[in-house]
């Protein structure tokens, strides 16, 4: 390790970090966008879901870097084409998500809501969504930790982000340089993701204490299995 | 008021949950829908708010054919009690009971006004107003899910099996308040249970269901344990509906017996001679203000020291003591039971001695109150033919 690599070359870092944020949180959110209609029309309809499921799969199952090439065409050297495909990817953890925290709402609770007199979309904007808020978000950890590290091999096509430290750092076989991306990219997604359990903490101050445990027990189990299951 | 016109409700594939029903809640009263699981009784609950929507046939709330109404306006004017409360995991207690004002269009303040007062109504400390439900125990959940119901002062009130999630002493406890509650708010209450005793208890009428969605039998508790319409109402009521029948018969028309009442300052041997005089065994033995202090036998009187008064013979305990004025004939006949004299004391809303029990008073009491009842069964009969 070179110390003093890492003060002289600040500034490079603290743009690099930056781009990775971006390139990580980005598509987690356009992500959200499209998976909660999209997993509420897969909870409503039961049908629609078995078909949804199988697309979100099969694109997860395209390597990423494909996908950046077959997208520089349209979209060139830019952050579209990394974000697209990554957007792509969170589907596939974000959908069954929406679907289980639509799931997630007991049947007595939305029995006594359509009782009381709420119509079909003020009870999923009041009732249904709310009460899925944690399974959600617990989807939205898994996308956003993933985006992150999946946003380094876009520096393969150029487009810039921590990667780059990984590719610079092999091309002049400068171990210290490949060291500090592997930390920071750890350390974005380690601080991503509890800005998110600080999120659901306060968005939902009516969960018992128990469940709480659960929920990030469910979430430390998906990446895990999300990460070992293909690169992407 | 609630009718229901020949209500069908055959589902696709031809199970039919609701046959040809014709029912009437009158307004202000409890109406118990009671029967086997698969009975429809539930499905005829829920056609009421429209959760349902009947296959034939129609229901009139006050006149008026629920079909004609927009649903979720029909709905925010009948309250409703489902099972396990129901309640909105992420909103608190206040605006848990606040939802249907808050619906309509109240302001948020004029609605947590309305909860604490409702909370006050339902027996919940104000404190527990900005709790979340998970907080609670499953009966103050129960009353939460009342409070609820009754937010908008809805004038009809649907309760889905409401006790059935709780322990048995909540339940009844439950069920005393509900018919406390009833007696102040007098809503048209349509409650489904599949436990008898419930219908009995809390039931102004009930309407007992066969299995697939006929009615067997719609009265008062009274009337039903008293004249099954048939075996299936009969085994349905259970085995000792006769003792249970004496719960809506008022112990007041007991004859009591109080020759063998004596002050504990009696001489032994007149209280002695008291109890023979009336065939007895046993004395009573009543302190200087009337209350009862237990039971001395003849023998134990006779056998103590010359000179000595009543109560300082050895007393057996009295037991349990009834009421006479508020107490059912079923109470005086359990007094009567676990006495160790096989009599109960019976006493007045102070506390003091009216007289005792023998299974010989109960038998005519009960007998007199059945003809009363047969009675006014041939005087009602007439009316109840009129259109």
């Amino acid at each position: 390790m070179m110390w003093s690599w890492i003060p002289s070359n600040a500034a490079l870092i603290r743009q690099l970090t930056l781009e990775s944020a971006y390139l990580g949180i980005v598509p987690a959110l356009l992500g959200l966008v499209i998976s909660v209609p999209l997993g509420i029309a897969c909870a409503r309809w039961k049908w629609f879901y078995p078909p949804v499921l199988s697309a979100a799969s099969i694109l997860y199952a395209l390597p990423s870097l494909a996908l950046f090439i077959v997208l520089i065409p349209y979209t060139g050297i830019t952050d579209t084409t990394v974000i697209i495909p990554l957007t792509l990817f969170s589907l596939c953890v974000l959908v069954p998500n929406v679907v289980d925290g639509m799931r997630s709402v007991p049947e007595p609770v939305r029995q006594a809501a359509t009782a009381m007199g709420f119509g079909a979309l003020r009870r999923l904007v009041q009732v249904e969504l709310p009460i899925a808020v944690p399974i959600v978000i617990a989807g939205l950890r898994v996308a956003v930790v993933s985006s992150i590290s999946l946003a380094s091999v876009g520096q393969l096509i150029g487009v810039s982000s921590l990667g780059y430290l990984f590719t610079d750092g092999f091309q002049r076989d400068f171990p210290t340089e490949i060291v500090v991306g592997g930390v920071l990219v750890i350390a974005l997604a380690l601080v991503c993701d509890l800005l998110l359990v600080l999120a659901t903490r306060l968005l939902t101050p009516w969960r018992p204490r128990r469940s709480r445990r659960a929920a990030r027990d469910l979430a430390i189990g998906q990446p895990a299995a999300v990460l070992s299951g293909g690169a992407g | 008021m609630i009718t229901f016109e020949g209500v069908t409700k055959r589902y696709p594939g031809g199970t039919v949950a609701v046959d040809h029903l014709d029912l009437t809640v009158p307004a202000g009263q409890t109406m118990v829908l009671v029967g086997p699981s698969g009975c429809g009784k539930t499905t005829t609950l829920r056609m009421i708010n429209r959760m349902i929507e009947p296959s034939g046939g129609r229901i009139l709330l006050d006149g008026q054919d629920i079909h004609q109404s927009n649903p979720s306006e029909l709905r925010r004017g009948i309250g409703y009690v489902i099972q396990q409360g129901g309640l909105f995991p992420n909103r608190t207690i206040e605006d848990n009971i606040g939802t249907v004002p808050l619906l309509i269009g109240w302001k948020k303040s004029r609605a947590r006004a309305r909860a604490r007062e409702l909370m006050k109504l339902v027996g919940l400390d104000e404190q527990l107003a900005r709790r979340y439900p998970y907080q609670l125990s499953g009966g103050q959940q129960q009353r939460v899910g009342v409070a609820r119901a009754l937010a908008a002062d809805p004038p009809v009130l649907l309760m889905d099996e409401p006790f059935s999630a709780v322990d048995p002493i909540v339940r009844a406890t439950l069920q005393d308040e509900l018919i406390k509650l009833q007696a102040d708010l007098h809503k048209t209450i349509v409650l489904v249970t599949h436990d008898v005793e419930e219908a009995i208890k809390v039931g102004d009428q009930v309407a007992i269901f066969r299995p697939h969605g006929q009615i067997a039998q719609v009265d008062s508790p009274e009337r039903l344990l008293a004249a099954p319409a048939d075996s299936y109402v009969e085994n349905f009521l259970g085995f000792d509906r006769g003792i249970r029948r004496l719960s809506f018969l008022a112990a007041s028309g007991l004859n009591l017996d109080d020759r063998t009442v004596v002050g504990e300052d009696t001489a032994a041997p007149v209280a002695a001679q008291t109890a023979r005089d009336t065939g007895e065994d046993w004395a009573l033995v009543v302190n200087a203000g009337h209350q009862p202090r237990g039971w001395a036998s003849a023998s134990d009187l006779d056998a103590l020291p010359a000179g000595s008064a009543a109560g300082q013979a050895r007393l057996e305990p009295y037991g349990h003591t009834f009421s006479v004025h508020s107490d059912s004939l079923r109470a005086a006949l359990d007094a009567t039971v676990l006495s160790p004299a096989g009599r109960a004391v019976g006493v007045d809303d102070n506390g003091e001695v009216v007289g005792t029990t023998t299974y010989e008073r109960l038998r005519v009491a009960i007998h007199a109150a059945e003809e009363a009842e047969q009675r006014a069964a041939v005087d009602l009969a007439p009316e109840a033919a009129e259109p």
